[in-house]
């Protein structure tokens, strides 16, 4: 399984002020994430939990250590290459949404495939079909403030997997919806997991680790537990379109699979 | 590449469209500095076409001699406006004349020669009164239509003298019977011996007020005031194919004349129109220099008004990064507004200018003057403007870190 490690972390380093005010936000970081993982990084205030996920998605430099994404060590890599590997790799899923507030949903959804080079054209087409995923289509035309706060954070992860990123990175995605729209999208991401896509998740409920497949809880930057819920052999693999209709699924508990997504269909027209 | 382009510029057009008000303030900055820069070249422009449709007139035979400083023109202009004589210094001699009309194909040889003088008749006195001397000649060159009476010839031209319509009028009080009155210059008596008709050119290539102006013989004039500066010969050439061939020959001939000393220069065609004042030009220039400040003026409140964008943005910097927008991407991003802005302001300034001149063009002779050198001039201009002041606050929102930006709220 050695070719599925998605993301390897060695001796990951960051380090803030120096001398007397020098502290270390992460501390000699190892960690290995396969293809198809979902990851809840827990832990309390601090522990760097948030500073880890910025590196991960190249928002950050460490101060030293290697980050291996897909066999390529990036740690080093100019920041213009980050940024494209941002836009094609990389899916980004906030606690506050961060949509831009003066582009309709559909445009904020689209934007990500501006900067992986799409043509308008493609680009709204990409960003139609997956708001349709997430049955917000038909406010293609709303602005982010028309929304709620349930359905903000939905188009938020519709921008995430546009651009068909080999992770998806949430920063506390449940943090500022109440519980019913936390489910919901608890249910989108797991859907998305399912086809075989990568999730790193940092959370503070203890309730939300039963979606994960490892649980990694953190302490003063290392790692304090590491629990695998799924064997690595078990894990959703990916397949060729994921933003496409769920028809096609993947090959391993496909029993599990076609259930859920009738769950949260349900759910969602509720909502 | 290109798709990138398209959508930066329907970015930068959508946020300048957020920001109508704030938008069209800072364009109209940069539109009243396109608009005076506008204004003053269309004029300037309508100057030279007015002298170059005179010339036209005339005929294209035409070959003008006027002095030049071997000095840059910015000191001798200087020193011309700090002297107390209103005209050039001239080293055109009247020996010239008579050098140049034994050139081959020259036809007609005519010198402009302009002091200041006071005029007096028995009723009026006038002071500052620009009195030309010229030969007979002059009129070959150049038709000036008379209302009455003749111009100087050669049997009369010792104690005649030909008056503009304004300055009879001013004079006399009259036009028609002024032929055969006498005036009084320096104490020497003339005869009037005809009235120019109105002519209301007072732009020219000759750079005389034709109708405030007295004509006289030229060695009248030298031996009333002592010395003449000779501001301009008028040469005709027998055919236009011979123009380059005759000036060339003019030049030698003066330059050996002058021993040397090439403090003149030849023109014929087109290179005649160029304004004849060198009052003229430094007045436009430094009119020019005023809107170029305006529009710095202007492009001060382009980087002014990104550098407000830029803050009020950088939420969306933030957001922009983080889905994969390099700092170049930003960088171009805001950099297309500030060129868009620009741009903008100087189509408006464009529109702005013209219709200025279209007035002025009214209640004076100017009419104004679109080229498409103007044009591109302005376009250019505002682009340039645009990058520079656009360039800063640019950089400032592609540098911006996308961690720190993203917890930055309005």
């Amino acid at each position: 399984m050695s070719e599925n490690i998605l993301i390897e972390l060695r001796g990951l380093t960051k380090r803030y002020g120096y001398g007397d005010t020098e502290s270390f936000a992460i501390k000699d970081f190892d960690l290995t994430i396969k293809r198809g993982e979902f990851i809840m990084i827990m832990g309390p205030s601090g522990c760097g939990k948030t500073t880890l996920l910025n590196i991960i998605g190249l928002l950050d430099r460490a101060t030293r250590g290697e980050y291996i994404l897909n066999g390529e060590n990036v740690a080093s890599i100019s920041a213009r290459r980050q940024s494209r590997l941002r836009a094609k790799k990389i899916g980004f899923v906030f606690q506050n949404f961060n949509l831009i507030e003066d582009l309709p949903i559909l445009e904020n959804v689209a934007l990500p495939l501006i900067y992986s080079g799409h043509s308008k054209t493609a680009r709204l087409k990409n960003a139609s079909s997956a708001l349709k995923r997430f049955h917000l289509q038909e406010r293609e035309y709303y602005f982010p403030y028309q929304l709620s706060g349930g359905q903000q954070q939905r188009v938020a992860i519709a921008r995430a997997i546009v651009n068909d990123p080999e992770i998806i990175l949430a920063d506390e995605p449940t943090g500022n919806l109440d519980s019913r729209s936390s489910h919901i999208v608890m249910e989108e991401l797991k859907a998305i997991h399912e086809e075989g896509n990568t999730i790193i998740m940092v959370t503070h409920n203890p309730a939300l680790t039963v979606y994960a497949t490892r649980v990694i809880n953190m302490l003063d930057g290392q790692i304090d537990t590491d629990v695998k819920t799924v064997a690595d052999a078990n894990l959703p693999q990916p397949i060729s379109v994921k933003i496409k209709k769920k028809s096609s699924t993947p090959t391993e508990s496909s029993t599990v699979k076609e259930q859920k997504p009738k769950k949260h269909k349900k759910n969602r027209r509720k909502h | 590449m290109a798709t990138l382009i398209k959508t930066h510029f329907k970015l930068a057009k959508t946020a300048i469209k957020e920001n109508r008000t704030r938008s069209f303030l800072t364009c109209l900055g940069i539109a009243i500095g396109v608009a005076s820069i506008i204004l003053i070249l269309s004029l300037m422009g309508s100057i030279s076409n007015l002298v170059k449709s005179e010339v036209d007139e005339i005929g294209s035979d035409l070959i003008v001699v006027r002095p030049s400083s071997t000095k840059d023109s910015v000191t001798s202009i200087v020193e011309e406006l700090t002297s107390s004589s209103s005209f050039q210094k001239s080293n055109l001699a009247l020996s010239d004349i008579s050098a140049i009309s034994s050139i081959e194909d020259v036809s007609a040889v005519a010198p402009i020669a302009i002091s200041v003088n006071t005029v007096a008749s028995e009723k009026n006195t006038f002071s500052s009164v620009p009195i030309l001397g010229t030969t007979s000649s002059f009129v070959a060159i150049e038709p000036l239509a008379l209302k009455y009476g003749a111009f100087i010839n050669d049997d009369n031209k010792g104690n005649s003298v030909v008056l503009g319509h304004t300055l009879s009028l001013a004079i006399f009080n009259t036009i028609n019977s002024t032929v055969g009155k006498t005036v009084t210059i320096m104490g020497e008596k003339f005869i009037v011996v005809g009235v120019l008709d109105s002519i209301d050119k007072s732009i020219n290539f000759d750079n005389v007020d034709f109708d405030n102006a007295l004509i006289m013989d030229i060695e009248n004039l030298d031996k009333i005031t002592g010395s003449t500066q000779i501001q301009q010969i008028n040469i005709k050439a027998t055919n236009t194919d011979s123009l380059a061939k005759v000036s060339s020959e003019i030049k030698t001939t003066l330059t050996n004349q002058k021993l040397g000393d090439q403090n003149f220069s030849v023109a014929y065609g087109d290179e005649i129109t160029h304004p004849a004042s060198s009052l003229f030009t430094i007045i436009s220039g430094m009119l020019t220099l005023v809107a170029a400040i305006s529009l710095v003026v202007g492009g001060i409140g382009v980087m002014n008004i990104m550098l407000v964008s830029v803050a009020e943005r950088t939420h969306e910097i933030g957001i922009r990064k983080a889905v994969g927008a390099s700092s170049r991407n930003i960088l171009i991003q805001f950099l297309f507004e500030a060129l868009i802005l620009s741009v903008l302001g100087g189509i408006f300034g464009l529109i702005l200018g013209y219709i200025l001149a279209f007035l002025i063009s009214i209640i004076t002779p100017f009419t104004p003057y679109i080229s498409w050198c103007i044009v591109l001039l302005t376009f250019l201009t505002t682009l340039v403007v645009g990058i520079i002041f656009g360039v800063y606050p640019a950089i400032k929102a592609a540098s911006k870190n996308p961690i720190d930006s993203l917890k930055h709220y309005r």
